[in-house]
């Protein structure tokens, strides 16, 4: 607990020569700094809704990514569509080169997929339809089910700043 | 000569125009070659400037994307009465242009509105009911109807249901959101069936419920077997088909040797040949005036009842009085 919290510090002040040696002698209790974005001197920093949400609003103002029914009760194959989530998020973002503006979001319905994403309209429609077929059928191969890419296209990523910090 | 036009013209000097003439060359911006060879016979009276440093960079015009032509959103083209069920026909994660609802979703940055459809990644994360409108879900069991019969007659009440369906079998499917289809669980098949739908006499009941021990429920008097140990629900069903047969038949079966069951082995206390039925002869023969039937019979039924159902309250309390009654004391 934080009252519980005690560090020493040995060596000399830090003013001496700048070298600290701490220790702990009860458990570390460090702040929290998962998913965190630090303030900017003159609010340039554009956070996107769900940038702005910590980690702690998941389930209050911020949704799951990732949809499926392996956590539930007596689920099955968990682990397996933790590593398959994982492989489908750095696909996507590699094959749409700096084009999604938001989270690659994965449903699991029965045995197919859902992938959605918010992507910038930066390359033709044509192209756009290639990828999403080209990621569909590969996906497919890859994973052993049917692949469903559900995209939505902005025209700029400015549209989905949330707020600058 | 181009220096007394330049002139003439007013405002623009010799050096402004050869720096406006090489900024055009660096920007390869076409000049005509007699004008620049006039210029550079011209630079040559000066001395030449030394460059240590190289040029400094010259910002290029940062190139225009292509913009895209891009199809009006469709809730445009959409009619006020169209068919829903025809523009969502299967769940679909939100798509902003082609729900033609004004929604928003999530919580407001300070100063701001609640953030709207267009560009909403939350609105994409939760599911949606889209394609399960009230006109779809109608449409859908109207369609479901032609594939449905109705309830067969005779068995509306439960007790009917016992009577001409006795056994029960239960069994579970499981679905997951995954590419496999098989869970273990769904090859258990459990079968429950009451005792009085087994017409079985009495030595027939005691011998079954010997033979199911902790399977058969007092409360209920309800036989469950639950079958689990082959690999398919089917191999299941007919195994428990199978004990239910071998039950039923081995316990209307009666064994050369189960004349050797003792006082000890039996479930119930019986009273015929018992002491206390020993004891109350004596007593009644040498009691002068006649017990009368019912204090006998009322005694009989609560010894039977104290060993049965054990030692409490009323059971004790009944004891007592129907001893008194006996005795002649109450």
């Amino acid at each position: 607990s934080w009252r519980a919290c005690s560090s020493l510090r040995l060596g000399h002040s830090l003013f001496s020569n700048g070298l600290l040696r701490g220790l702990h002698t009860t458990q570390a209790a460090h702040k929290a700094q998962a998913g965190r974005y630090r303030v900017t001197r003159n609010r340039s920093k554009p956070l996107t809704y769900e940038m702005a949400n910590q980690p702690c609003q998941i389930a209050h103002r911020k949704s799951w990514n990732s949809w499926n029914t392996t956590s539930l009760y007596e689920g099955l194959r968990e682990p397996e569509t933790v590593v398959d989530d994982i492989f489908i998020r750095k696909f996507m973002t590699g094959t749409w080169h700096n084009l999604f503006v938001s989270e690659v979001i994965i449903k699991r319905q029965h045995n197919m997929i859902r992938i959605a994403g918010i992507v910038q309209r930066k390359i033709a429609a044509r192209k756009m339809y290639f990828l999403i077929g080209y990621c569909e059928e590969l996906l497919s191969y890859w994973l052993k089910c049917p692949v469903k890419l559900e995209l939505q296209t902005v025209p700029d990523k400015k549209d989905v700043v949330y707020k600058y910090i | 000569d181009i220096e007394d036009k330049m002139l003439k013209l007013g405002g623009v000097t010799p050096r402004l125009y050869s720096q406006v003439l090489r900024l055009a060359a660096s920007c390869n911006i076409h000049t005509t070659l007699s004008t620049f060879s006039e210029l550079k016979a011209e630079e040559n009276e000066e001395f030449r400037t030394l460059e240590l440093r190289s040029k400094k960079f010259v910002r290029q015009p940062a190139r225009v994307m292509k913009s895209h032509n891009v199809v009006p959103p469709r809730y445009k083209r959409q009619k006020v009465d169209q068919d829903w069920g025809n523009v969502w026909p299967a769940a679909r994660t939100f798509h902003p242009a082609s729900v033609p609802l004004p929604v928003r979703q999530g919580y407001p940055a300070s100063g701001q509105v609640t953030p709207d459809k267009w560009g909403n990644a939350e609105l994409m994360k939760i599911p949606n009911f889209l394609h399960l409108t009230p006109p779809v879900i109608k449409r859908q069991c109207e369609a479901l109807k032609k594939f449905c019969t109705p309830w067969p007659s005779g068995i509306e009440t439960a007790a009917e249901q016992e009577k001409y369906f006795p056994v029960m079998v239960s069994k579970s499917t499981y679905l997951h959101s995954s590419p496999t289809l098989r869970d273990q669980k769904a090859r258990i098949v459990t079968l429950r069936v009451s005792l009085k739908s087994l017409d079985l006499d009495d030595h027939g009941r005691d011998k079954l419920l010997r033979l199911v021990k902790n399977r058969h429920d007092p409360t209920t008097d309800c036989l469950t077997i639950v079958a689990d140990r082959c690999p398919l629900s089917q191999q299941n069903y007919d195994y428990c088909f199978y004990l239910l047969t071998v039950l039923y038949n081995e316990s209307m079966k009666t064994e050369p040797w189960e004349h050797e069951k003792e006082v000890a082995d039996r479930e119930r206390y019986i009273w015929e040949g018992s002491p206390s039925q020993a004891a109350l002869q004596a007593i009644i023969d040498s009691n002068e005036d006649s017990t009368p039937e019912e204090v006998i019979e009322e005694y009989k039924k609560v010894v039977i009842d104290l060993h049965n159902e054990g030692e409490d309250e009323p059971t004790l309390s009944r004891y007592r009085d129907s001893v008194m009654k006996l005795v002649g004391l109450a």
